[in-house]
């Protein structure tokens, strides 16, 4: 007798899928093309992006084969019997903590753009929380509803995103895309930076691959989901110094968002697409902002697992919200947000590292 | 979970007023004729007739309630028999085979069987059929006599359709069941009877299609069912609130309908109906959110303009959610996102208006709101009435008294249209519920508020099922295979498939080859 399957807390392949670009596609590409263009000439920001996603498609094919290899463990189990527990324990709080500054840089990074694009008088303060109670209401449904989360909101986001890159496509200039390969090998290295740390977020896979239902297939289509935001990224920054040019890029806030600006509907209903364009995608920050979070609770659930779900999400939050006030100005939050992709990035080169030469070491089977 | 704590408290409640029937029948004639007169206190529809079998030696009687048998029935095929044919042959003497001759022979009904305790009468006898009684036998015969008065059948008013069947359900349970049956004639096809209401004792069918369905619905929908306890199911929107899985939620997570050809065609789908003594409404369970935004009619006219239908639908749902809160949004917040014509030409029309696009809208949302209450309650000739003085007030007088713009009117104006284009009653209600704190939203936030409504909106969605079903399937989880009868409605002879997402039995239902 066949079952529903699929309605229960599994999550099957295809959800996997959506959830790597839902969960890398948020408040980065919004300010991804300033930072490049400041460090590379002319168009010559895709090396760095295309290489960049080649790492991290790499990256999480890597971490996804690991831990699929631990079918229907979490990551405190398999990390215990690799490692020890204590080791363990700590790995896992970290994760918890690097998650929880995830949610943190997007709950203040939203609040910020909101201020700039949508309206200037009301508080920073009201904007992230409103924000923030809504990341909290869909942590404490389902975890099987956030993946369904992300699979209503990405098409729209795909959606809005193309209609930018479509619209634009008639305002950019091939001129501004030249010259070719003028970049100097370090500052290629300085584009690399910039562009592997705009991938990151792939480490949600260290925690849902044991709730996936066939961890098999996993790797493959996490890695085809990584593709997903590689291939953005690349489309908006080419189109960012098409239209704008490189000095203009450089000195651009959001970059991305301006784009939307220049977008003019026909029909004339709206002006300001911008607008729309960042309303829109407050659903691409929702879902990585509520992935993060839940990652964060899924995480010290599993430390402390007598501790009901609710609870750690009702002591998580405020954290989330003193910390995403904390920075003072627009420097402070992007010294913030590059510390927190840093250290996320070399932590999870850290973990792969430490786990697969210990399992190695130490003999540990992966039921293949 | 506080649910079921609170039902498992009504149900210790000991049932004080109850009186259990379970007397035994007595031998005694006029004894048995007493105690059925006395426990229904002698109402003077209770009709007791008293006669002797022909060879006057053996009394009997007979017991029905006026009005609710087929008095036909009762005179030709009872009474006209007993007296009759019983004096054309030799009668046993023996009480008891007397009584056998006349259960087995004489009386010429089809649907006939024994009772033994006063409780069989009551039931029986009240829901319409005529009890037999025989002196020196405790035993009684119970006929089916069921009739009386009911509505006949008529095309159903809530939803009408320029194409197709013009029957509706109507209040009497058999003759839904009938109408079901001609749809689908199917050895298959199941009425499982169940008993609601501790007091009314209404019958309750579950239909559903053996082999198509999935077993797990059946199963979850009667252990629902079981838990039931109340006095009456006057409508079958009492088993809805009982049955559904979240009562908080404002979106229907049953469909109910009037119209047979929908019932039939969800039965095939792999879905449960549920039918109810008393009302033309029968549920449909589990109901996704796709299925409210469909009707039977996509199915009957050609299916481009079944697919565009649908499109309309899902553009008359966004408007009637969203549309005043966005133009809510734009006036008092973006005004530099409306186009400078436009603008202009919507200030000039707020010219002299005393109240911020917040008020405004809510005081003729709820105008809106009021006129449609008055609307459904009143008669149909006084309600034409209220359209026009309605119409007048809100088009004109209001307008031209300075106190809302001409442009608020359209916009509440397209919100009611659409809002009352969608197909299901239950799910326009949902939305118009939401519409009111989608303008709050936007009167605070603006259309960063709005997105986080659409944002929890969804998350509400996403967490809601109905029979173990999410409502948002197949949007997510994702069939795209279930697409092309979704938004899409594909030629019929594209829909190759019952819907993935039910996980029927049997998965093909056209061109199946054999």
């Amino acid at each position: 007798m066949k079952s529903f399957k699929y309605a229960d807390e599994k999550i099957s392949e295809k959800e996997i899928l959506i959830a790597i670009p839902s969960m890398v596609i948020g408040v980065g590409i919004l300010t991804l093309p300033k930072d490049l263009a400041s460090a590379v000439m002319a168009a010559d920001g895709w090396i760095p992006l295309l290489a960049g996603g080649f790492i991290a498609v790499l990256m999480t094919w890597m971490v996804a084969k690991f831990a699929s290899g631990f079918a229907n463990q979490t990551f405190l189990t398999y990390a215990s019997s690799i490692a020890t527990k204590p080791v363990a324990i700590v790995l896992t709080f970290v994760f918890a903590v690097l998650f929880l500054l995830i949610t943190a840089f997007q709950v203040r990074q939203i609040a910020a753009i909101s201020k700039q694009y949508i309206f200037d008088r009301t508080p920073l303060e009201v904007i992230a929380l409103t924000f923030l109670l809504v990341v909290v209401y869909a942590v404490s449904g389902s975890r099987a509803g956030l993946f369904r989360l992300n699979m209503m909101f990405f098409p729209i986001i795909l959606f809005i995103a193309f209609s930018v890159f479509i619209f634009n496509l008639g305002w950019s200039d091939l001129g501004n895309l030249l010259p070719v390969f003028r970049t100097g090998f370090t500052d290629y290295l300085k584009g690399l930076n910039t562009g592997i740390t705009s991938y990151l977020g792939f480490s949600i896979l260290w925690f849902y691959i044991a709730l996936v239902d066939q961890p098999k297939k996993a790797p493959k289509m996490a890695a085809l989901g990584m593709c997903i935001p590689v291939g953005l990224y690349i489309m908006l920054y080419i189109l960012c110094i098409g239209v704008f040019g490189r000095e203009v890029t450089a000195n651009l806030l959001y970059p991305t968002v301006e784009l939307a600006k220049v977008v003019d509907i026909p029909g004339g209903f709206f002006e300001r697409f911008e607008s729309v364009f960042f309303v829109i995608w407050i659903m691409a920050i929702f879902n990585t902002a509520s992935m993060a979070l839940d990652v964060a609770v899924l995480a010290i659930n599993s430390i402390f697992e007598r501790l009901k779900k609710l609870k750690i999400l009702l002591i998580l939050s405020p954290v989330v919200y003193a910390v995403s006030m904390f920075p003072q100005d627009k420097v402070d939050v992007d010294s913030f947000g590059s510390m927190m992709s840093h250290s996320m990035f070399f932590y999870t080169i850290f973990v792969i590292v430490l786990l697969i030469v210990l399992a190695k070491m130490r003999g540990v089977k992966r039921d293949e | 979970m506080r649910r079921s704590l609170f039902r498992r408290n009504k149900k210790k409640e000991t049932n004080n007023n109850e009186e259990n029937f379970s007397i035994k029948i007595f031998k005694n004639l006029d004894k048995n004729m007493g105690n059925l007169k006395k426990m229904l206190d002698e109402p003077n529809d209770l009709v007791i007739r008293k006669f002797t079998i022909h060879d006057s030696k053996h009394k009997c009687g007979v017991a029905y309630i006026d009005g609710m048998v087929d008095s036909d029935l009762v005179h030709n095929n009872i009474m006209k028999s007993v007296q009759l044919i019983t004096g054309r042959k030799p009668l046993p003497e023996a009480e008891s085979k007397l009584f056998e001759e006349i259960y087995q022979e004489i009386l010429s009904v089809t649907s006939i069987k024994k009772g033994t305790t006063l409780d069989d009468i009551s039931n029986a006898i009240l829901g319409g059929s005529t009890i037999f009684y025989i002196n020196g036998i405790d035993n009684v015969i119970i006929m089916d006599t069921q009739g009386g008065e009911t509505r006949s059948i008529e095309e159903p008013i809530t939803e009408t359709v320029i194409r197709g069947s013009r029957e509706g359900f109507v209040e009497n349970l058999r003759t839904n069941i009938v109408l079901i049956r001609r749809y689908i004639r199917d050895p298959n096809l199941r009425f499982k009877t169940y008993q609601v209401g501790r007091r009314s004792k209404k019958s309750l069918v579950v239909s559903y299609m053996d082999g198509i369905i999935n077993p797990d619905i059946v199963k979850e929908v009667n252990r629902r069912l079981e838990t039931i306890d109340m006095d009456d199911a006057p409508e079958s929107g009492y088993i809805e609130e009982w049955i559904e899985d979240s009562f908080l939620s404002p979106f229907p997570q049953i469909l109910n309908t009037e119209r047979p050809d929908k019932v039939a065609a969800a039965i095939l789908e792999g879905k449960v109906a549920i039918l109810l003594d008393g009302t033309p409404f029968v549920l449909i369970a589990p109901a996704t959110l796709g299925n409210t935004l469909q009707s039977p009619e996509d199915y009957y006219e050609r299916w481009t303009i079944g697919t565009l239908l649908r499109a309309l639908r899902y553009l008359a749902a966004f408007i009637a959610v969203f549309l005043p809160a966005l133009y809510i949004a734009l006036v008092s917040f973006h005004q530099g996102m409306i186009p400078s014509d436009l603008a202009f030409s919507i200030a000039a029309t707020r010219e002299g208006v005393p109240f911020p696009a917040f008020v405004e809208a809510m005081l003729m949302a709820i105008t809106m709101e009021l006129l449609r209450e008055a609307g459904t309650r009143l008669p149909t000739p006084i309600g034409q009435t209220i359209g026009i003085v309605g119409g007048l007030v809100i088009g004109e007088a209001a307008v031209s008294a300075g106190l809302v713009s001409p442009a608020m009117v359209i916009v509440i104006a397209l919100n009611a249209i659409a809002s009352f284009s969608l197909p299901s009653y239950s799910v326009a209600i949902a939305f118009r519920i939401l519409l009111f704190g989608l303008m709050v939203a936007a009167a605070i936030f603006g259309l960063y508020g709005i997105i986080l409504c659409y944002i929890m909106l969804n998350i509400h969605l996403v967490n809601l099922k109905s029979f173990g079903v999410p409502y948002t399937t197949p949007f997510a989880p994702n069939f795209l295979g279930d697409w092309n009868d979704l938004v899409l409605r594909a030629p019929v002879t594209a829909i190759k498939r019952r819907p993935t997402y039910m996980q029927t039995h049997d998965e093909k239902s056209v061109n199946k080859g054999d």
